[in-house]
């Protein structure tokens, strides 16, 4: 049996057909001769060999293997010798000084890492005392713009070395200059560095021949009016030193004083000291402008007049003080009534009391020098011997250089510094032309903008983050500002540039070139030998000196050369004024600036012309704008300049005038002014005009700008014509202006109001009828209330309404913060904007008494409440994510993404967030902001995200999470700042102390509007300022119970009508009471 | 055999045998599509793939892609779903709640009414999907173990309840529909020549056999599952409607919105099965089967409805006022004179004024007219869901944060596609699916047919034996 079993592997083989006989012994079947295989000719063409081959199947297979594993991890590598004062993971702050010409603070700049991503003001040193503006906090980010010049030029192009390249021509040049006896002009902005006056000095003693060296100080806004008028009135060509905080009757005509005007950094604070209603007194503002600034937005009297009654206004008041002038006092009936009002007040606060007005006009600074005068304000309020550095714009000096260059009466050699007067100057398309013809031109721009580029040499100066340097804003007052960073280009100090220049014993020594320092240090440690130590000036940033008393005689001749300038023919007069983002333009460039919504119209993006709504619908233009809907497109023309502009409405605006902010319109003609200033397509890219540049966002308004009686002016007169061209779409984050008569959300009362009655008549509490009596709203409850009450931590804020004038400073910090990004004027005018915070501006309307509280409420028309008064009261109302302990975006998220934490928070789960976005319809304040596209990564926004830029990324807060497409974000309280100080005080072993954890916001509010603390601690600020009478929750009668407080805003100003109506409503109460 | 008094109008017209029945709804799969078909079918299939561009151009960049800002969360996509939904209710309504009240004239239209449903939450279904920010992430919506520890959804959120409100309602509907087919695609199977649909259809009838057991089983399911869907008929809205019921929105916060969205529902799902079956009565000569009658009895139930939903529209705005609380009373005035007026005023005319013209006997029992306005009234509601979610949104507490919605192109475009798709399923399903229940007509055929109601009752015997022949033999 065994022999005849058969394994067969087919039929084939079993039946041992002749085709499986020939096959069987071949294993593969399909034969080729090794001839043929490598006789193929294509084989051979082929030039991988088998080797190779081998090598790729290996590698393929290795790299296959390696790319199938999870994403490769990049490890951060530890520092082998960890640099001192540097933690991963710690932030290290450094104290310095922030000053760019226009605006002065001290500062606090926060680096992680070594690299700085936050600033803020420094609340312990400086008399900002904390106080900065958007356009400080933002510079942050300046630093990081990859659009600026990487390294020095030299006709046009970019060179390295520095020595070779550039010193030796310029020096060889400015020797030149030197031998044949030719004229140098260095026309810098204001310098308050002793240092740099000094550099100055030594390159004038190396170059310049007798009175053929020439300084000019030139300011973008100029106030040499003012140090004009002191030289008439008190001898003295200065800027005094004005003090806010002991100002009970504060009169402004025109001058922006909270956010423009001289030190608006320190006069925010003093101001904000006398608007507590809750102190002994508080102070009474009268303010007369044409532009409603956010100044006059919190003023409790707001007169509308013209840029050309300013003078006339002043002239009035003095003439009821007593003192007649020659300029005429005619007032319209409506400013007549304020400006009695204001005189009272003057007269009953004499000595206590501070009238500033905002021309750059000499006769109306010396008519307010003269008020001040009369009142006795020079002892007080104002002091001449303590003079302000800043500036020292000679305004004459550079209308005259300017004259004579385009006249062809050209210098030899020219230097700008921290100027661009192509740019700010009247005619500086002809300065421009006219510079080309300058043998010798250095710039010391970080930009090749539009001076710049006319220049011979670009000599880059660092940013104010990356050097060293000194200041004497005031007489009392020195400053230092300390580099926070290594220099991120190949950059180096105006100051070194010039030392190095001027005399040979300094030498270049790239990045790490100690040249300014050692020159600041030695100066001060000559000048203070036996004083303070240098690094204690450099640790606290400043150092104050004895200050002279308060004291200046008034000379009444110069009463007798005022000369009151007639407004120039046209129908319209023009304000120019400066936004508090933008400024005179420094940082067009800088994206978040030009996100930020303009504190008064909210509009982004883009300049405009404000005009009065009422007067704009009786000249046929749009006054309702949306995302589809735009606004008229108008013109002015000024000395032959033509500007074409939307208008804008904003309620407020005097009658025949018109609004433009300056600094917009940088970067013309193909010039570089950074990333952000110029005009983006929807989907990407920038707009370009018919040359190919790119077309700078706004118009450039110092064009009509002009030069009269010896100073510049910003106002002007003009015909304002409607353009035929379509609407002109715009991108506001606010569109409707009114709080409807809704009492929930603003409160306001007035002073008398609030110090004669109780919190029923201003602030009464919210109840409910119920069978059992009144019950407060707290008391319903559908859900069961959040551990958070009384146990642990319970982080809450207050805010003061009545503190809050709008600034904007809390936005960009925010914004800086938190990693929020930037959108783009597109995505604004769509609702899109990302803030996390924002300022709700409310209009009030003729339908209300007040901001919030109706004037008859049966017949109350909602359609008229829409509609803004002409010369409305205005609310600035911070609104953020309210943190509800009952939370109504918690319950609706089906995925439990937003989730309440014991110690208060709402808190958002980025990673678990599907994007439904019911949140953020459920959200009672409208917060909560969704990421529509990926802002890191979409084309769309890769010319205005930081976040797209390899360098702009260095900003981002390591701390927080920069958050994907479709998820949802909002408020976080600056959860990362509670966590450090909680782990703070965790390690020192000790409960948190009340303000050692603050938001960004709080830290960067200049009147500290805004308080952050553990409301279960009772002695906390935020816990007692919860509790004062002032204070309540928006919309509490929904019961989300929030952890925010809002304080009543309080004006100081008589209303009857609002009397009647809050004071009677207590007064049946307190009968039944009785 | 239920009788039926000789008063009552017939519901299938003239002469017709059983064998009919199934030459008539038969011929339609068996014969070539019409011209007409694949013209229809060509633009629907165009209109329903631009709606999946548009989709997936929304899901490449982003729901920015939509008209949707930070104070309007929710627009075009949640106001399309609910429209969807909505039409989607007549279904099971028509087949299980006229089921279980023995309404006879339901079998004319319950075939194509589910199928309109089964569709309709497909579409509706899309959006709530498309309308996440991360839609890949869409599953964590189930509550499904994970490996994120104890990580849950939240039982909270109407929108979790929506979830199974809404695949509840889908696998009932399609349940109960395919249940209703199997007895009809075996027939079909038995008198398919070609032998791919002959396969297709064996395998689509399960084996079907026609035995008395299976009939038995067939009806005992056929109620349970009718006694399962009858809550769902007002769950699925109501539960919709808490959405926004539930929320702390002003126009949203409203206690009446469960009746109101169900009634409102089958106000539009009657529509639209109104506006397909004018259609394929006429397509298909099923004048025979849904006639006049039908058409009225539908058009009673759209004006009972509509007349619920006035109501519902009038105490909403009274109580609005009555309530003094200031943000409900200012959004039912803005509704009706802020922005959005032609919004609400179409919604006002579509719904409420034009089924009050059903009062009038003549003009319900006009096709045209009928047709006309079952259109009017799916506009109608659809403005009223707009209403309902993006207008309140536009304006509620906060003043500073009133916006405008414009939608944008993909917003447009996916609500187009959508119905594009859903007619391209539609017509697959009337050329590949009996659009009248085969079976079930025929029970009614004696009660309610017009030849047997007219013949004297000593011949009703006879008639039922020489039909009863016909019936299994399937001519």
């Amino acid at each position: 049996m065994g022999t005849t079993k058969k394994y067969w592997k087919g039929l084939d083989e079993l039946q041992e057909t002749s085709s499986f006989l020939e096959k069987k012994d071949k294993e593969f079947q399909q034969s080729m001769t090794i001839d043929e295989f490598f006789g193929n000719k294509s084989l051979n063409e082929a030039s991988t060999g088998r080797r190779d081959f081998l090598k790729f199947l290996g590698f393929s297979v290795a790299a296959a293997t390696v790319a199938s594993c999870e994403a490769p991890v990049t490890k951060v590598i530890p520092y082998v010798v960890k640099p001192e004062n540097v933690t991963p993971g710690m932030p290290t702050f450094y104290a310095t000084t922030y000053y760019d010409g226009n605006s002065y603070a001290s500062i606090l700049v926060k680096t992680r890492e070594g690299r700085p991503i936050h600033i803020k003001g420094n609340r312990d040193f400086g008399f900002t005392q904390g106080g900065t503006n958007p356009q400080i906090v933002a510079s942050v980010l300046s630093l990081y713009d990859s659009t600026k010049l990487r390294g020095p030029r030299a006709n046009g192009e970019e060179k390295q070395d520095w020595k070779k390249e550039i010193d030796t021509p310029i020096i060889n040049g400015l020797n030149a200059v030197k031998s044949k006896g030719g004229k140098i002009v260095f026309v810098s902005n204001t310098i308050i560095s002793p240092s740099m006056l000094a550099a100055i000095e030594t390159f004038k003693t190396a170059y310049g021949t007798e009175g053929n060296f020439e300084h000019i100080q030139y300011d973008a806004v100029s106030y040499a009016a003012v140090r004009k008028a002191n030289e008439v009135s008190f001898g003295k060509n200065i800027i005094p030193d004005y003090d806010f905080s002991k100002a009970k009757t504060i009169v402004s005509v025109g001058a922006d004083f909270l956010t423009s005007w001289l030190l608006s950094t320190e006069y925010q604070k003093q101001y904000s000291l006398t608007r507590n209603p809750d102190a002994a007194w508080m102070s009474k503002h009268f303010q007369f402008e044409a532009n409603m600034s956010p100044t006059g937005s919190t003023a409790d009297y707001r007169s509308m007049i013209k840029p050309s009654e300013q003078a006339k206004v002043l002239s009035y008041i003095l003439a009821k003080l007593g003192t007649k002038t020659a300029v005429p006092s005619d007032l319209r009936s409506d400013v007549q009534a304020i400006a009695d009002k204001a005189v009272a007040e003057l007269k009953k606060s004499k000595g206590e009391s501070l009238v500033v007005a905002g021309a750059n006009d000499v006769t109306v600074q010396i008519l307010a020098n003269k008020i001040n005068s009369v009142l006795g304000a020079y002892s007080t309020t104002i002091n001449t011997n303590n003079p302000i550095n800043l500036f020292a714009s000679e305004d004459e000096k550079m209308n005259k250089f300017a004259a004579d260059l385009i006249g062809g009466k050209k210098p030899d050699a020219v230097l700008f510094y921290g100027t661009n007067p192509v740019y700010s100057l009247p005619n500086g398309q002809e300065f421009a032309k006219a510079l080309e013809g300058v043998k010798l031109s250095i710039s010391f721009s970080t930009y090749d903008d539009e001076t710049a580029t006319k220049c011979k040499f670009i000599t880059p100066d660092l940013h104010a983050l990356e050097s060293w340097n000194d200041y004497q804003p005031k007489a009392n007052h020195y400053a230092i500002a300390q580099p926070t960073i290594r220099p991120l280009f190949n950059a180096a100090s105006a100051l070194e540039s010039l030392l190095i220049w001027s005399d040979n014993k300094y030498e270049r020594l790239a990045k790490d070139s100690k040249v300014a320092y050692r020159y600041i240090r030695e100066r001060y440690e000559t000048a203070n030998a036996g004083g303070t130590r240098f690094d204690m000036v450099v640790h606290n940033s400043c150092m104050d000196t004895e200050k002279q008393g308060a004291s200046a005689s008034f000379d009444d001749a110069a009463l007798s050369n005022l000369k009151y300038t007639q407004p120039a023919a046209g129908s319209f007069e023009i304000e120019l004024y400066q936004k508090t983002a933008i400024g005179v333009g420094l940082q067009a460039g800088n994206p978040w600036l030009q996100e930020m919504p303009d504190a008064i119209t909210k509009v982004t993006w883009d300049n405009y012309m404000t005009m009065n709504p009422v007067q704009m619908k009786k000249l046929g233009y749009a006054t309702i704008y949306d995302e589809k809907h735009g606004l008229n497109l108008a013109t002015v023309t000024v000395n032959g300049a033509t500007i074409e502009l939307p208008i804008v409405p904003s309620p407020g605006q005097t009658l025949d005038t018109v609004g433009i902010a300056l600094g917009y319109g940088r970067g013309e003609n193909g010039t570089n002014a950074g990333p952000s200033a110029y005009v983006t397509k929807e989907y990407g890219g920038y707009e370009l005009d018919d040359k190919g540049n790119k077309v700078p966002v706004g118009k450039n308004a110092f064009r009509i700008t002009s030069f009269n009686n010896g100073t510049f002016n910003y106002y002007a007169s003009s015909d304002v014509k409607k353009s035929d061209k379509p609407l002109y779409l715009i991108a506001a984050t606010q569109l409707n202006h009114t709080v409807m008569g809704r009492h929930s959300i603003v409160k306001e009362t007035n002073l008398d109001i609030y110090t004669s009655t109780g919190k029923e008549a201003y602030n009464p509490a919210n109840v409910i009828g119920t069978h059992h009596g009144d019950k407060h709203v707290s008391e319903f409850d559908l859900w069961e209330a959040h551990p958070v009450e009384n146990i642990g931590h319970r982080w809450a804020m207050t805010i003061d309404l009545n503190k809050c004038f709008g600034c904007g400073a809390c936005l960009i910090a925010c914004q800086s913060e938190n990693n929020i990004p930037v959108v783009g004027k597109h995505e604004v005018r769509k609702g899109r904007e990302m803030a996390w915070l924002r300022i709700d501006r409310y209009y009030s309307s003729d339908e209300e008494l007040t901001t919030g509280l109706k004037k008859d409420r049966l017949d109350f028309d909602y359609n008229a409440a829409e509609i803004a008064s002409l010369n409305p009261n205005v609310v600035h109302m911070p609104m953020m994510c309210q943190h509800c302990n009952h939370a109504p975006c918690e319950t609706v998220c089906p995925v439990a993404a937003t989730t309440h934490s014991d110690e208060g928070l709402n808190q958002m789960v980025y990673n678990r967030c599907i994007g439904t976005r019911y949140c953020a319809n459920n959200c009672p304040y409208k917060v909560r902001r969704f990421n529509w596209f990926n802002y890191p990564s979409y084309k769309k926004f890769t010319q205005i995200n930081p976040a797209q830029d390899d360098l702009g990324r260095l900003v981002l807060n390591p701390d927080v999470t920069v958050r994907t497409r479709g998820v949802m974000e909002k408020c976080t309280f600056c959860v990362q700042n509670i966590q450090t100080s909680k782990l703070q005080a965790k390690a020192e072993g000790r409960p948190v102390r009340d303000g050692e954890f603050q938001t960004a916001c709080a830290e960067a509010c200049p009147s500290e509007a805004i308080i952050v603390g553990d409301w279960n601690d009772v002695n906390s600020a935020v816990r007692k300022g919860s509790e004062e009478k002032r204070s309540y929750q928006a919309l509490e009668e929904i019961g989300v119970k929030p952890n925010m407080w809002y304080k009543t805003k309080v004006r100081n100003d008589e209303n009857p009508d609002l009397a009647k109506v809050q004071v009677d409503k207590v007064k049946p109460e307190t009968n039944h009471e009785h | 055999m239920h009788k039926e008094a000789a008063i009552r109008v017939p519901l299938i017209l003239g002469h017709k045998t059983y064998g009919d029945i199934t030459n008539d709804v038969c011929q339609p799969i068996e014969g070539r599509a019409p011209k007409g078909w694949y013209i229809l079918f060509t633009i629907a299939l165009i209109i329903g793939l631009y709606g999946v561009g548009a989709i997936l151009y929304l899901l490449g960049t982003g729901i920015g892609a939509w008209g949707l800002n930070k104070t309007i969360g929710w627009a075009w996509d949640i106001t399309n779903f609910v429209w969807w939904v909505g039409i989607g209710h007549a279904g099971t309504l028509i087949s299980a709640v006229l089921l279980l009240f023995r309404q006879k004239w339901r079998f004319a239209i319950n075939r194509s009414a589910e199928a309109m449903t089964i569709f309709a939450v497909f579409m509706a279904g899309i959006y709530p999907m498309i309308h996440m920010g991360r839609i890949w992430l869409a599953y964590w919506v189930f509550p499904i173990p994970n490996q994120f520890g104890s990580l849950w959804v939240n039982f909270n959120s109407p929108l979790l309840w929506d979830v199974f409100a809404i695949s509840t309602y889908l696998s009932v509907s399609v349940v109960f529909w395919y249940i209703g087919l199997i007895p009809d695609f075996a027939t079909i199977r038995d008198r398919a020549k070609k032998p791919v649909a002959k396969k297709m259809y064996s395998i689509l009838s399960f084996g079907w056999s026609g035995r008395a057991k299976q009939w038995n089983r067939f009806e005992l399911v056929s109620l349970v599952l009718a006694g399962l869907a009858t809550p769902l008929v007002f769950s699925v809205h109501s539960i919709v409607s808490f959405d926004f019921a539930t929320s702390v929105i002003p126009g949203w916060h409203t206690t009446i919105f469960p009746p109101y969205f169900v009634a409102g529902a089958v106000f539009s799902g009657f529509a639209m099965v109104q506006t397909l079956m004018l259609t394929i009565r006429k397509a298909f000569k099923l004048e025979a089967y849904l006639h006049i009658k039908h058409i009225e009895y539908m058009n009673i139930v759209i004006m009972v409805t509509g007349s619920i939903v006035g109501v519902a529209y009038i105490s909403e705005l009274f109580i609005s006022w009555y309530s003094g609380v200031e943000y409900e009373g200012y959004a039912f005035f803005n509704r009706a004179t802020g922005p959005y007026w032609w919004a609400y005023a179409t919604m006002m005319t579509c719904n409420v004024v034009s089924p009050q013209l059903m009062w009038f006997k003549k003009l319900r029992t006009s096709i045209l007219f009928t047709f006309f306005i079952s259109i009017v009234v799916n506009i109608g509601m659809w403005f009223e869901r707009f209403v309902i979610i993006a207008t309140s949104l536009t304006r509620d507490y906060l003043p500073s944060a009133w916006s405008m919605q414009y939608p944008t192109h993909t917003d447009v475009g996916i609500f187009i596609g959508t119905i594009g798709l859903f007619f391209v399923f539609y017509l697959l399903f009337l050329r590949y699916f009996p659009v009248l229940p085969i079976a079930e007509l025929k029970t009614i055929m004696k009660s309610s047919g017009e030849y047997y109601k007219n013949l004297p009752d000593t011949h009703h015997e006879e008639g039922h034996e020489d039909d009863a022949h016909n019936t299994t033999n399937n001519h």
